[in-house]
């Protein structure tokens, strides 16, 4: 396994910029997931380091070689695509054999890898079978046995869940999770689904419009992202925001008065964004009494989903459109009956409101 | 509406569509002349002349009314022979001697006997004697055509009166170097070159018996005397063809041509001459060429023979001949109009007159059809050097017995059609047997089926007939022997004959299984260079950053949208050894010219390349259209598995064309197997016939070997069933569990 740099690397295809000056570090043995609405650059980012494109300026390096300009042979990379792209006419034992066979292994050490490959992930049974008699998972695992077979030291995955059924997805992710921790590999893998990020990242890179916003660990992304756009693309349904100025303490805007912490007088003055995630606000009856110091908006429901045992109300308030969660089945919930929300400043995230970066 | 009512409705139509007709039979005023139908096949100045010459003739009668009918002349014969056994035929028609015997012995010739012992001094004997057969007159000779000798005035001052003079003047005049030559002329045309066979004693049959004897010694000698003047002498230009003779005697390069009447047309800017062919030294006789003469016929059908003969006599009168002769420029054949100034001092007309006089009338018998081709092919071997003169009219002569073999024994067709009905009755039983339906099933299929059948009628009835009733034709006529238009049934005897190869050695050019072998060999080698030269540039034309992709790709598509036979003419005029642009080429990289049709490889190599132009943009298109459906993701994963560009191509692209190229091959080795067109044209068979292919057999057999229809038909069947078990063996082949794309 390996390491993977990507030093102020530049792409664009014809007039448009895909990849904008970007820098990354991926340690070896990291699950690093690259996450980013559509056309962020993520997958031409995963091109880019298998060496299927190449970069307009910048460097990029695996296991502190520069690779550049060598052909994806060269670069001990394994890559498993989007639509699979197993070889149709050869079986999967053929499928999973072919870069082995390209590299011109003898034919007991051959059999032997294929059968490792297979039996680590339960392709025994479907060798002798093309891939159109597979279905969708096991065309993705036999995709990922292929680039498995010849012990690449870096994995890239192209969004490769994306083609499957919700529930298989949750399958798969899972089996992803265990494979990353039996070989131990460096895995860099593309998604635009912010769950599947959060769930299999060692270390999450988000992208948009070609630039990193902010690479770490989930949890510290979740927790304290850097911008605003990081802030509102992890987590489901999206962060609220409050637009405000801060005076005398407190953040003041159309339809509410927010409590700032004590530490935040370097502020006095700005015009801030307060973010919350839905989880944090607090749904009460509209005639419910509240804690003095909780910032309470009224407002109105529009809408309710109802998962089960939780859910999320959507209200129009003075202080724009909000969501939050509640608890329960929310079977006393009605659309268009007033409500308020309890907002605990301990909760909220500060952005300023015109670089829309963090000032926490 | 009541039969009763049709009946009568019927009558009274009857009724008023005959009253005006016996109105028309009544006598008028005086009684309408009696209709002459003329058939002819002239265009331009002679047509006009006959239409003159008609014109005269009615106003000066008034019992006969002749009409002039122009019929397009390659369908002529066969109509006249449709036509007047039918009745529906002319009365009198123009045609030349050749077919003189066939038609008087199916009677569908009136004998002109009294007209012809009124008339005989008048015309040259020759053109008489061209046109009896058993003993009887058929036709009164209109215009006579012998080759004569051209020669350019500003070369040659006084044209040569023998053989060897004519060999002295052309040495003197030929420059190879700078393309000009003493003689030129169709060397390799047997019509031609008959003139040296009369000069040096020989003739073509002999009596009695009438058969063809082509390897006789006279024959030899005058062979050898050709072969002198192109190969020694080098007096006369490499493969010959009549444009070829128009261009360098127009040009000033060619002293001397020999050729027929209708040349002068084609002669431009030169101040030439015309001259009787000389006499050969050796054995002091003229060289006396073949003629061919143009006849009135009268029909034996017609029922108004008497005014058809007036008619024909008419036309050969001095009046008429006159007319012929000013107008249609026509070398008649009526003596007494060379009386007259202008005709007898005209320096065309009077030399050719002349020539006639001594000249050999063409054989008006079926004998003279199947002669054509084995001289050919012995003309063109001796004077390319292939094979001597004697071993080249040797091989000729085996060539004609073997095409005028006699007919395989009748048999009985009965035992045949027990066989073939028994075949039918059995395939119904096990087509019976294999789909067993309830008796309601089968009435509610046949109630709904006339809806289905309604809807294919249109298509089904033109496959119908355009395909399969003239398939059945040909199968059955493979079981014929065809002589004169009479067919007999012979089993299959004709089978047997083409696969045991009887009459030739299994290696020699005309037996079946050589010009299997050839054909074979010519499929797999252009298939083979086909596919890899338009999957080569499917491949560059993939690549998206290739610019001005959409002009590559019009200009590789126009061989493929040229018809093939200019493709093949084009090509077989860059093949010539000294004029063509392939020659041209190798001058100008240093390398010695190919005679490219003298050898069996360079022969073949020649038909190839012609195919493999016109071939390949076929497969180039199928397999672009392949490529396409090809997901480039396949190759990208590839890349990463470390495959190279050859191993992507290896175990990618092939494996996923092959859906696609497969059918394309399949059909590709059947256009092939079937190419006429380029074989026919580009090499003719040359050498010898050794790069005929099956289909080329076929046609020789039935057109140009004494009309074998019958033998010519098996030859197709066999070809039919070849095909077919190729077709059936691929389709094996091809039924792999197919490998659609992912």
């Amino acid at each position: 396994m390996s390491d993977v740099a990507l030093r102020g690397v530049h792409k664009a295809f014809g007039e448009n910029q895909i990849v904008r000056g970007v820098d990354l570090e991926v340690r070896a043995g990291e699950f690093t997931v690259l996450v980013g609405p559509s056309g962020c650059g993520k997958t031409t980012l995963l091109r880019l380091i298998a060496g299927l494109e190449s970069p307009d300026r910048g460097d990029i390096l695996i296991g502190g070689q520069r690779v550049n300009d060598a052909p994806p042979r060269e670069r001990g990379v394994g890559m498993v695509f989007q639509s699979y792209a197993l070889y149709p006419h050869m079986t999967v034992r053929e499928n999973l054999a072919f870069a082995l066979r390209l590299r011109a292994t003898a034919p007991a050490a051959l059999a032997q890898r294929v059968a490792e490959v297979a039996e680590m992930l339960e392709l025994g049974p479907l060798l002798e079978r093309k891939p159109k008699q597979l279905s969708g998972g096991q065309r993705q695992r036999v995709a990922i046995g292929r680039a498995i077979a010849r012990r690449p030291s870096v994995f890239l995955f192209d969004e490769p869940l994306s083609n499957l059924d919700a529930a298989l997805r949750v399958q798969m992710r899972g089996e992803l999770a265990r494979l990353h921790q039996r070989l131990g590999s460096t895995m860099i893998y593309v998604t635009h689904d912010q769950v599947e990020a959060m769930t299999l990242a060692t270390r999450l890179a988000v992208f948009n419009q070609g630039k990193l916003q902010q690479h770490g660990a989930p949890l510290e992304l979740y927790r304290k992202p850097a911008n605003r756009f990081v802030a509102s693309f992890l987590g489901s349904p999206g962060m609220n925001f409050l637009r405000g100025r801060a005076q005398g303490g407190r953040l003041t805007g159309v339809g509410f008065s927010l409590q700032l912490p004590p530490a935040q007088s370097a502020l006095e003055g700005r015009e801030l964004l307060a973010g919350v995630r839905p989880q944090a606000l607090a749904l009460r009856a509209a005639d419910e009494p509240l804690d003095a110091a909780a910032c309470a908006i009224r407002g109105e429901i529009e809408a309710i989903e109802r998962l089960g045992t939780e859910g999320f109300a959507y209200l129009k308030t003075a202080a724009g459109p909000l969501v939050a969660r509640f608890e329960g089945g929310g079977a006393e919930l009605v659309v268009g009956a007033n409500a308020q929300l309890a907002i605990p400043p301990s909760a909220t995230l500060l952005f300023d409101a015109q670089s829309e970066e963090a000032c926490h | 509406m009541s039969w009763r009512n049709c009946l009568s409705v019927g009558l009274a139509a009857l009724a008023m569509l005959i009253a005006p007709a016996r109105a028309a039979d009544m006598p008028a005023a005086a009684t309408a002349p009696e209709r002459l139908l003329v058939w002819h096949a002239y265009r331009a100045a002679e047509e006009r002349a006959l239409l003159q010459l008609l014109a005269q003739f009615n106003a000066s009668q008034s019992r006969y009314r002749a009409e002039a009918l122009a019929l397009p002349y390659d369908v002529y014969a066969s109509k006249l022979t449709a036509a007047i056994p039918s009745g529906h035929g002319p009365d009198l028609f123009l045609f030349s001697q050749e077919r003189v015997a066939v038609w008087a012995r199916a009677g569908l010739l009136a004998p002109l006997d009294a007209d012809g012992a009124e008339l005989a001094a008048g015309f040259p004997a020759a053109s008489l004697e061209a046109l009896r057969s058993a003993g009887h007159l058929y036709g009164l000779p209109l215009s006579l055509k012998c080759d004569a000798l051209y020669y350019n005035r500003a070369l040659i001052s006084t044209p040569p009166s023998t053989s060897d003079e004519l060999e002295r003047e052309a040495r003197r005049l030929t420059l190879a170097s700078e393309g000009r030559y003493g003689l030129a002329y169709e060397a390799n045309d047997f019509f031609h070159h008959a003139a040296w066979l009369h000069g040096y004693g020989g003739g073509v049959f002999i009596e009695p018996g009438h058969r063809a004897q082509l390897d006789s010694s006279a024959a030899v000698s005058a062979l050898e005397f050709v072969r002198r003047l192109a190969l020694e002498d080098q007096v006369i230009p490499e493969e010959p063809s009549g444009t070829l003779v128009a261009q360098l005697f127009n040009a000033g390069h060619a002293a001397m041509v020999i050729n027929g009447p209708w040349f002068a047309g084609e002669v431009q800017g030169i101040d030439y001459g015309i001259a009787p062919l000389p006499r050969i030294t050796s054995t002091g006789l003229l060289a006396a060429p073949l003629l061919t003469v143009e006849a009135a016929l009268v029909s034996a059908r017609s029922p108004v023979q008497d005014g058809a003969r007036a008619l024909a006599r008419y036309l050969v009168s001095t009046e008429g001949a006159a007319v012929r002769a000013r107008v249609g420029r026509q070398v008649v054949a009526t003596r007494s109009a060379y009386a007259l100034a202008d005709i007898g001092s005209d320096p065309l007309l009077s030399v050719f007159r002349e020539a006639a006089e001594h000249a050999v009338p063409m054989d008006n018998t079926p004998a003279m059809l199947p002669v054509w081709e084995p001289e050919k092919r012995a003309l063109v071997a001796a004077l390319t050097g292939a094979a001597s003169p004697k071993d080249a009219l040797a091989q000729a002569q085996r060539r004609l017995l073997a095409t005028t073999r006699a007919a395989p024994p009748s048999r009985s067709p009965w035992p045949y059609l027990a066989a073939a009905a028994l075949l039918l009755l059995g395939g119904l039983a096990v087509a019976r047997r294999r789909a067993p339906q309830s008796n309601a099933r089968v009435q509610y299929i046949a109630r709904e089926l006339w809806r289905a059948a309604a809807y294919c009628a249109p298509a089904a009835t033109s496959i119908l007939v355009l395909v399969l009733v003239p398939f059945a034709v040909g199968l059955g006529l493979s079981f014929f022997h065809h002589d004169s238009g009479h067919y007999t049934f012979v089993g299959l005897a004709n089978f047997i004959d083409i696969l045991a190869s009887r009459d030739y050695r299994i290696s020699e050019p005309m037996s079946f299984w050589f010009t299997l072998a050839v054909t074979l060999l010519w499929t797999a080698v252009n298939v083979a260079l086909h596919v890899s030269i338009g999957l080569g540039l499917a491949l560059l034309l993939r690549d998206p950053l290739l610019r001005f992709k959409g002009i590559y790709r019009v200009l590789l598509i126009i061989p493929w949208a040229i018809p093939n036979y200019i493709t093949a003419l084009v090509w077989k005029g860059m093949f010539h050894r000294q004029y063509g642009a392939i020659s041209a080429l190798f001058t100008a990289l240093h390398l010695q010219p190919i005679s490219w049709f003298t050898s069996f490889s360079t022969a073949f190599a020649a038909n190839v390349i012609t195919n493999t132009w016109l071939g390949f943009p076929f497969m180039m298109v199928v397999a672009l259209g392949a490529l396409q459906s090809i997901p480039q993701d396949l190759y990208e994963a590839a890349e990463v598995d470390g495959a190279s560009r050859w191993a992507q191509f290896r175990h990618i692209t092939l494996p996923l064309l092959k859906p696609a190229l497969l059918p394309a091959i399949i059909l590709g080795a059947v256009w092939t197997f079937n190419m006429f067109n380029i074989v026919y044209l580009v090499s003719g068979g040359e050498p010898g016939g050794s790069t005929d292919i099956l289909v080329s057999e076929a046609y020789r057999w039935a057109f140009q070997r004494n009309e074998q229809f019958g033998f010519a038909a098996a030859y197709s069947t066999l070809i039919f069933l070849f095909l077919l078990g190729w077709s059936a063996l691929s389709r094996r082949l091809a039924r792999e569990p197919s490998a659609g794309a992912a």
